[in-house]
């Protein structure tokens, strides 16, 4: 969908406040740091990545169920429901919506075995405990909590709009390209709208390749403060990968990392009724224009 | 559940049972459709999902309002605008008479409808009659998106199977899998003819072979000529040369003749030759009487 943008529930309801975003994640702040909680987010990330690139997905169907992942937990702790649940949750949702064929259940579930196993050993220990019975039950409560915002836009396709305007789609798209995916380990898919998060990395972009974009920048009237904003947080991300090795540091971090109680079965557990409840509390806060009921 | 008292049944979809209810506290009536989710292996069934997530972008006139989605224990119910009745059961109840003006009128708002979709990179996929929603201002919506889908960027393959047989263009039956907006717009032009007629069907016909018959013998039957890459699609199978021996006059008698203009720039073979939702509002046949506000 490439309609209007300004009119879409994406701009409407899911560009987020950063503040806002800082209020809703104090529960899981009293448990980690700020940037243990980026190291989880980075984590799961990854996951979803692993496992579309497994079952062959386009990038878009990728971004968008990582996505998914980031606005479930925006509005809810991480103990709500645990996230390797969550993630093949948002990547089975994904594809229906993205219409990418039919994804084949036992697939989704052994795909999920297999990368849990081989590629983040270092991240969990033991059998991956989830059957696509979870996964649909999940599927529920995630399509309630985005209140069925699932159309997404994403900054792919103004970036190669961009690209062509400037005349530069073999240098700097590829470098951008990847940027825009690297803004999936980070806040910006929620805090800023697509066009100016292509924008940033486009400008990284010929940071990079030492290529002078800065006249065509220029004639665009945009908010310049806020292509910023983005600009820095990708550089802090890359600053932090250069001393980052997920295998060694990730496991303290998921042991503190508050979580479901595991003794329920997820139908029955208390901490979906917290989901149900902050959801409820979101929909107070935010009247949808379309109400009316 | 609460807020809604259900009134009686008016459909029964593919996913789920269509009811007409009341919103206890604001008294508005609203049509409710339930998904039911089987302990079947697709979760929220497709057709759903994609229906919920189109409409919740698609706000026009035109086009259905899906006002909520509320979700209880196993069950998700869509609550949409209400609408008097489908434009199926308007036919019934004409006793074949339209109105020339209504039937401009209908046919404008179906085709602003599928403009605004367009223009938001959505086709519909499944027009019909039973599929346009009528209320009781004569405003006309288009309805189920269950077989709608976005596009935009590349997409490999669209499934084949879209479009109920009567309303599916011939591209379709021979198992094109690359279709565009140009689907819709053939389903618009045999709903326009029946429109016309009072709800006497263009093309109504038994099977895929049959209904491509009854399409070649009024329009005759396309070539590599007409249609580049013909013999290339995927079920292509030749037909017999038909003559056209039948004038759009005697298809649709009482459409004036820029509305058979209209209807024979719709209904052309080759896709990329039909005329756009937005192309065909331009078309004098609404230039004569204004047909509304936009
Ligand atoms: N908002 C509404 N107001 C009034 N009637 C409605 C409304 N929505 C649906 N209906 C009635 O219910 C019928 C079925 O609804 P709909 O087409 O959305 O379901 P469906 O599952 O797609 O069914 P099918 O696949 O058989 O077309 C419609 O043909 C129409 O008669
Ligand atoms: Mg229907």
């Amino acid at each position: 969908m490439a309609g209007n943008f300004w009119a879409s529930s994406h701009y409407q309801q899911w560009v987020i406040d950063r503040q806002d975003l800082c209020r809703e994640r104090q529960h899981d702040m009293k448990h980690l740091t700020e940037e243990e909680y980026q190291k989880v987010m980075i984590l799961f990330a990854n996951v979803i990545q692993a496992l579309g690139e497994h079952l062959k997905f386009r990038q878009q169907v990728i971004a968008t169920a990582t996505v998914y992942f980031k606005r479930f937990y925006a509005r809810n702790s991480l103990k709500c429901i645990d996230p390797w649940l969550m993630a093949p949750t948002c990547v089975f949702l994904a594809s229906k919506v993205e219409e990418y064929g039919v994804l084949s259940n036992n697939r989704l579930i052994t795909t999920c075995q297999n990368i849990v196993k081989n590629k983040f050993g270092h991240a969990f220990s033991g059998e991956y405990p989830y059957r696509i019975q979870h996964v649909m039950e999940c599927e529920f409560y995630l399509l309630e909590m985005m209140d069925c915002c699932l159309i997404m836009y994403h900054p792919y396709r103004p970036l190669t709009k961009f690209c062509a305007d400037i005349g530069s789609e073999m240098e700097l798209l590829p470098v951008a390209w990847r940027m825009i995916n690297d803004s999936l380990r980070t806040d910006i898919p929620l805090l800023y709208p697509p066009y100016l998060i292509a924008l940033a990395c486009l400008h990284l972009a010929s940071i990079v390749k030492q290529k002078d974009i800065k006249t065509w920048c220029a004639e665009l009237s945009v908010d310049n403060d806020k292509v910023m904003e983005i600009t820095k947080t990708m550089v802090s991300l890359y600053e932090m990968w250069k001393i980052y090795d997920e295998k060694k540091e990730i496991q303290p971090i998921l042991t503190k990392m508050p979580k479901p109680s595991p003794s329920r079965p997820p139908s029955e557990t208390p901490t979906m009724q917290d989901a149900n409840s902050q959801q409820q509390q979101q929909q107070q806060n935010q009247q949808l224009p379309s109400g009316g009921v | 559940m609460q807020k809604y008292e259900k009134l009686e049944k008016i459909g029964e979809g593919t996913y789920g049972t269509v009811f007409k209810a009341k919103n206890r506290e604001t008294l508005e009536i609203v049509a409710l459709k339930r998904v039911r989710l089987d302990d079947d292996d697709e979760g929220v069934p497709s057709s759903a999902l994609r229906e919920i997530c189109l409409l919740k972008e698609l706000k026009h006139k035109n086009v259905v309002r899906l006002h909520d989605v509320v979700h209880s224990e196993r069950k998700l119910t869509l609550v949409f605008e209400y609408c008097d009745q489908d434009l199926k059961k308007y036919f019934d109840a004409c006793n074949g008479e339209i109105d020339a003006d209504v039937v401009k009128s209908l046919m404008c708002q179906l085709l602003r409808g599928i403009a605004f979709c367009h223009s938001n990179n959505v086709l519909h996929r499944d027009l019909k009659p039973q599929n346009l929603l009528i209320n009781k201002n004569g405003e006309l919506k288009l309805a189920d998106f269950g077989l709608a889908r976005a596009f935009g960027f590349p997409v490999r393959f669209y499934s084949a199977e879209v479009v109920t047989l009567w309303y599916r263009p011939p591209d379709v039956l021979f198992g094109a899998k690359m279709y565009s907006t140009s689907i819709d717009m053939w389903s618009a032009g045999c709903i326009f003819a029946e429109l016309a007629n009072a709800g006497r069907p263009l093309f109504p016909g038994n099977d895929d072979d049959d209904q491509l018959k009854r399409i070649f013998k009024l329009l005759g039957t396309p070539t590599e000529d007409s249609w580049p890459s013909l013999t290339q699609l995927p079920n292509y199978r030749p037909f017999p040369m038909y003559h056209v021996n039948t004038t759009w006059q005697q298809v649709v008698p009482k459409l004036n003749s820029k509305g058979r203009d209209l209807l024979q720039k719709l209904l052309v073979c080759y896709p990329p030759d039909r005329l756009s939702a937005e192309d065909s509002l331009q078309h004098p046949y609404f230039g004569d009487s204004s047909p509304g506000p936009k």
